[in-house]
């Protein structure tokens, strides 16, 4: 426990990174695929195809694989960005699809006599998504996207992969100095848990809160 | 366009529509004069709920013509052929109609009053403090003030009703369209939502009233319309309607209905 003990402040160091990771991958990635999302309950059938393929094929793709392709991409494509924008970039985009789809399904859930009831009384188009749908479907989102947030948040240790400097890598270097292996991940493993406890909570919570009946 | 004060406030002219290769409206006619109640009877399946929908546009017809106080609904008809009206358009015309539905589609995320104040409030962009107090006054109508700050998921399917009913009515609508709203009911609360209806008619509410009540159709109608099989069969007076019933399929259908009613009763 000594060694452990003893680089702390060097894992807390590593822990921030991968909060500050998480924050941007989570908040951006949400607000990325509700987007998508809604784009994808609209009249327009361009917008509907599109986001259906967007999540269709990185569904399919392993997140270390577009982190791979996201760390190349920029300098294929003559661009210099740091390790941290590609990979925050790579997963921003792989977070979206899976919040697109959680978007969409809640947006359809909302029952059509909803909507039939707002049309009834000559709302437009805009009030019945901000009045109407909105609300019921966010009730109905928010517990699978408080687990996508988690999904995120622990997906960012990948970023050691290519090189990114955060709580795992740093955990790596710590390793490779002291070979205490096992201390060293045990205080890895309790780091992520209290990073992700909060999201866990309001996970749990918000399960009760927002079980609603129509 | 000018409102003409002795035309009727709802006309239906050959009315049709299809839902793929079902024909589920096959041309039907009549109008509703201001002030008058129309109670439409038919058994399930027979059209009464689509037509009910054409008439503030929430679905599209093919053939015919709709016109409330006036104004096509829906389409303009020239030599050319139909125009669908715009979006807005159509929103306009809704706002002038009210509906209660079946399963009374209150939003489940807004309190009683709150439901009541959503019109004023989003369409019309009344301010709150205006619109809550219209709201007060309609649940104070039908009986609910106790229930304002209440969420639907609290209320009986009676007062959810009267909420529902409350809610159109902020529109001040200049027609109410009433879709079997008592239908999903327990029996010892159709009565309450029956009693704001007739108080309604007793105002002078231009109403139509698809409906499976046959004594209620008997005391608020000024007119019964009967419909089978995507056509009026027969309309009148209540009394001529419902006491002599003419035409063998009305009075398969009155046997059917009053029949429960007396089995239930």
């Amino acid at each position: 426990m000594r060694i452990l003990v003893g680089n702390l402040p060097y894992l807390l160091q590593g822990a921030l990174v991968t909060l500050l990771l998480s924050i941007a991958v989570v908040v951006l990635g949400t607000l990325l695929g509700v987007a998508l999302g809604i784009a994808a309950t609209t009249r327009s059938r361009l917008a509907r195809v599109l986001v259906a393929a967007y999540v269709f094929v990185l569904r399919g793709i392993p997140v270390l694989v577009v982190m791979f392709v996201g760390y190349y991409a920029f300098p294929a494509a003559g661009l210099r960005v740091s390790a941290y924008v590609a990979v925050g970039l790579a997963q921003i985009v792989y977070v979206a699809a899976f919040v697109a789809e959680i978007a969409r399904s809640a947006i359809l859930s909302v029952p059509e006599g909803q909507i039939a009831a707002a049309r009834s009384l000559g709302m437009r188009r805009r009030a019945i998504l901000r009045q109407v749908i909105l609300p019921q479907a966010t009730r109905i989102a928010v517990p699978p996207l408080l687990n996508s947030a988690l999904t995120a948040v622990k997906q960012t240790s990948y970023a050691s992969v290519v090189g990114v400097w955060e709580l795992t890598y740093a955990a790596r270097e710590i390793v490779e100095r002291t070979l205490a292996a096992f201390q060293i991940f045990l205080g890895v493993m309790a780091i992520y848990f209290l990073i992700c406890y909060p999201l866990s909570l309001a996970a749990r919570w918000s399960e009760r809160r927002f079980a609603f009946v129509h | 366009m000018a409102a003409i004060p002795h035309t009727p406030m709802i006309e239906v002219r050959d009315l049709r529509k299809t839902y793929g290769a079902l024909e589920v409206l096959k041309g039907v006619s009549f109008d509703v004069a201001r002030g008058e109640v129309v109670v439409v009877l038919g058994p399930s399946g027979s059209g009464k709920s689509t037509m009910l929908r054409c008439i503030n546009h929430l679905e599209g017809y093919d053939g015919g013509e709709i016109r409330i106080d006036g104004v096509t609904v829906g389409y303009d008809t020239t030599s050319r052929g139909r125009n669908p009206h715009s979006e807005a358009v159509n929103a306009r015309l809704r706002e002038q109609v009210g509906m209660v539905f079946q399963s009374f589609n209150l939003f489940p995320h807004r309190t009683a009053i709150e439901n009541v104040m959503m019109g004023p409030v989003h369409v019309r962009g009344v301010a709150k403090r205006q619109a809550r107090e219209l709201a007060a006054a309609l649940l104070h109508k039908v009986g609910l003030s106790s229930k304002a700050d209440q969420y639907p998921a609290k209320l009986s399917g009676g007062q959810q009703q009267r909420v529902a009913i409350a809610r159109a009515l902020a529109m001040q609508p200049k027609v109410m369209l009433f879709d079997e709203v008592t239908s999903a009911l327990d029996p010892e609360l159709v009565g309450e939502v029956l009693r704001v209806i007739r108080d309604l008619a007793q105002e002078g509410m231009t109403m139509i009233i698809v409906t499976h009540e046959i004594h209620f159709a008997r005391d608020v109608g000024d007119r019964i319309v009967f419909m089978d099989d995507g056509v009026i069969v027969e309309q009148g007076p209540p009394e001529r309607i419902l006491s002599n019933a003419a035409g063998a399929r009305l009075r398969t259908f009155l046997r059917r209905y009053q029949g429960d009613y007396a089995a239930g009763a």
